[in-house]
């Protein structure tokens, strides 16, 4: 796969882990979703993965560049992403309701 | 005594942080056009926009380059102040150092020479003096670049970010940093005193009130870039803690002299020439052998820094360093050669940690590294520093306006005048000096000086207009100021890369055409300034028109709840 590409997925799976730390929390949850918020599971299964996804893009990182830069890339993509989900949320928050592929019964 | 701990932490994020803000807004401002200045160098230096090229050949085109430099005029000023006596004549020196830099970004290349100083330094701390000359050369060809052609990027915004072009007594590195060091303690007062960094980490609420609105976003830009601000402010002061502290040259000055003769002894690189005349062998082949060795070391590549040492002497030797753009570090990798014979003296092994993390620290500000996705994630987060210094200043004038207005003191006035210059103003002035670039005369005799008078000029207008119009936020209201210049940023951001289409024949569509990013992403960004500087004078242009009905209508309520 060419670096360009896997960099980008290394970027969404960020940002994917991103919304999902951010739906874990009660405010954000009912800004993407009409429900009361996620429950207790639910919170704790969205930290889970939302953090298993930043480490995804970590790996995704370190399999590119050399280990002193990858970390460098991750950091600074951690940042961009978790900006581009505060906007997200700020203007189309409803997007995000896509993202937690559950629902809460 | 303030009351409490967070309170204490308030006070010096808010004073320490306005007063050393404006300093800071310029800093993470220029620091993040550096990313590219190469880039904004060719933009600038229209004949230099071609592809970036390897190192040419030493013997036939360099070397006689390197012999015809002569000492720069300041610097031989500067040196004439540092000894006792008249120097020689500038044109009768001889030099003894030559070096040339390039990276995998310059399609030019960058020479020095180092001139030998006969006379006594004043300092007795000091062993000798240097005088100094540079050439910036197109390695197709060896033709010279014009020392009158300013190079934007690399001679002007790069050192403005880290000393504001105050050369007297090095104040300006002084200022820059205890700035970064603010910068340090404003980042952990201010995690201090942010009560819900967690809870508000995703969260911006624009339609809230513009005080609570701005301090989202304060919080927003701060928290999520935070490793990004620490680690450049932190390693910014890394790379000139030799200024900051100079222990090794002054406190520990004989103990320096020691070690770097033991140096010379253990790496076989002689500290002082031995004074015997000796020709220099082939330096292309050191260059062929240097390859070879990293070639074999699995590490391919180009050259990114070569060094004569003690020109034309016995103990003259030549280093070759490998540009370091598959790793953070700048250069590395460095083989010394003897000059005279072209034996190899020595390979330098891998860095000790502590170089090791002193190298990572100091390249990873420094990127001349090849991966553009983080050059792009660097502006990304230096755009986060400029915004979050900015929302700083608008909440401190938020916070105060009304209380000053009512007690008729101007503090907030002042600041907000101030932040307009430091915010617009500052745009302003880096359009100007491009817009100026393209207008003076090609032939003006100093034309890059004229270029730098008309930036920090540019600059003094958006201060004084800043200041002119300032009065209604006296009344509590918002300064017309912010929105005249942003018309005025948007109407320079077009003309630029307009005029650049007319002085050199490359608009968009050629340069986007033919792949020529440096000038073609320039462009576009400046567009894309020019775009997002017109909505928000929009945007302001609808607050104020509605500002003073809201502060109107505020007063009726108060009434009403009076009566």
């Amino acid at each position: 796969m060419p670096d360009a590409l896997q960099l980008a997925l290394a970027f969404l799976c960020s940002t994917y882990g991103m919304s999902l730390l951010a739906l874990a929390m009660k405010v954000h949850w009912q800004q993407a979703r009409d429900d009361e918020g996620p429950s207790a599971v639910a919170a704790l299964t969205l930290r889970g993965v939302g953090a298993s996804a930043l480490l995804l893009s970590l790996w995704l990182c370190l399999r590119i560049d050399h280990v002193s830069m990858a970390s460098l890339v991750w950091v600074m993509s951690l940042a961009a992403s978790a900006l581009t989900i505060a906007l997200t949320l700020t203007w189309r928050p409803r997007w995000l309701g896509w993202v937690a592929l559950w629902r809460r019964r | 005594m303030l009351s409490s701990f967070r309170l204490s932490m308030t006070w010096v994020h808010t004073w320490f942080g306005l007063v050393l803000g404006y300093v800071l807004m310029a800093c993470f401002f220029f620091g993040s056009l550096s990313v590219f200045d190469r880039e904004i160098d060719r933009w600038a230096i229209p004949e230099t926009r071609y592809e970036p090229q390897a190192l040419p050949s030493f013997d036939t085109m360099l070397l006689p380059i390197f012999k015809q430099i002569k000492p720069a005029e300041e610097s031989y000023e500067h040196a004439q102040d540092e000894v006792e006596g008249p120097l020689p004549p500038a044109d009768t020196m001889v030099p003894t150092h030559f070096t040339a830099y390039t990276t995998h970004r310059d399609p030019v290349l960058s020479m020095y020479s180092w001139f030998d100083v006969p006379n006594q330094p004043k300092d007795p701390n000091v062993d000798h003096v240097h005088v100094y000359g540079d050439a910036t050369v197109d390695p197709r060809n060896g033709m010279l670049i014009s020392s009158d052609k300013l190079k934007i990027g690399s001679a002007f915004f790069y050192p403005l970010h880290y000393h504001l072009h105050l050369d007297w007594k090095d104040l300006g590195y002084w200022i820059v940093g205890l700035a970064a060091l603010i910068m340090l303690v404003a980042l952990v007062t201010g995690v201090i005193m942010h009560r819900k960094i967690f809870r508000e980490f995703f969260t911006f609420r624009p339609n809230k009130q513009t005080q609570r609105s701005t301090l989202d976003l304060h919080n927003l830009t701060g928290v999520v870039a935070l490793p990004f601000h620490f680690f450049f402010a932190f390693t910014g002061l890394v790379i000139f803690a030799g200024i900051y502290l100079p222990v090794t040259e002054k406190m520990f000055h004989q103990q320096h002299q020691a070690h770097e003769k033991l140096e010379a002894v253990q790496t076989g690189l002689p500290h002082d020439p031995a004074g015997v005349a000796a020709p220099l062998a082939s330096v292309d082949a050191m260059v062929e052998e240097a390859r070879r060795r990293w070639a074999a070391r699995g590490m391919g590549g180009e050259v990114g820094f070569l060094e004569v040492a003690h020109y034309g002497d016995t103990n003259g030797y030549v280093s070759i360093y490998r540009a370091g753009t598959d790793r953070v570090t700048l250069t590395g990798q460095g083989i010394h050669f003897r000059a005279s014979t072209g034996e190899l003296i020595r390979e330098e092994p891998q860095p000790t940690t502590v170089s090791g993390i002193n190298e990572w620290l100091t390249g990873l500000h420094l990127q001349h590294f090849r991966h553009w996705m983080l050059r792009w994630l660097y502006v990304f987060g230096g755009l986060c520093g400029c915004a979050c210094i900015a929302t700083g200043f608008i909440f401190f004038v938020e916070k105060r306006k009304r209380q000053h207005a009512k007690a008729g003191t101007s503090g907030a006035r002042w600041v907000d005048a101030l932040a307009v210059a430091a915010v617009t103003g500052m745009m302003i002035a880096t359009a100007t000096i491009l817009v100026a670039n393209r207008l003076l005369p090609e032939s003006l005799p100093a034309r890059g000086d004229w270029e730098q008078r008309i930036f920090w000029f540019a600059w003094l207008v958006a201060l004084l207009h800043a200041a002119w119009r300032s009065a209604p936020v006296q009344r509590a209201l918002i300064s017309p100021a912010w929105r005249e210049q942003c018309w005025a940023l948007a109407m320079l951001c077009i003309a630029a890369p307009v005029l650049n289409w007319i002085t050199t024949g490359d608009h968009l569509f050629k340069t986007i055409g033919e792949r020529y990013w440096p000038v073609a992403g320039f462009d576009l960004a400046l567009l894309a300034v020019a775009g997002v500087t017109a909505y928000a004078a929009r945007r302001l242009a609808r607050a104020e028109a509605s500002a003073p009905a809201s502060a109107t209508s505020e007063r009726a309520t108060m009434d009403a709840a009076h009566a």
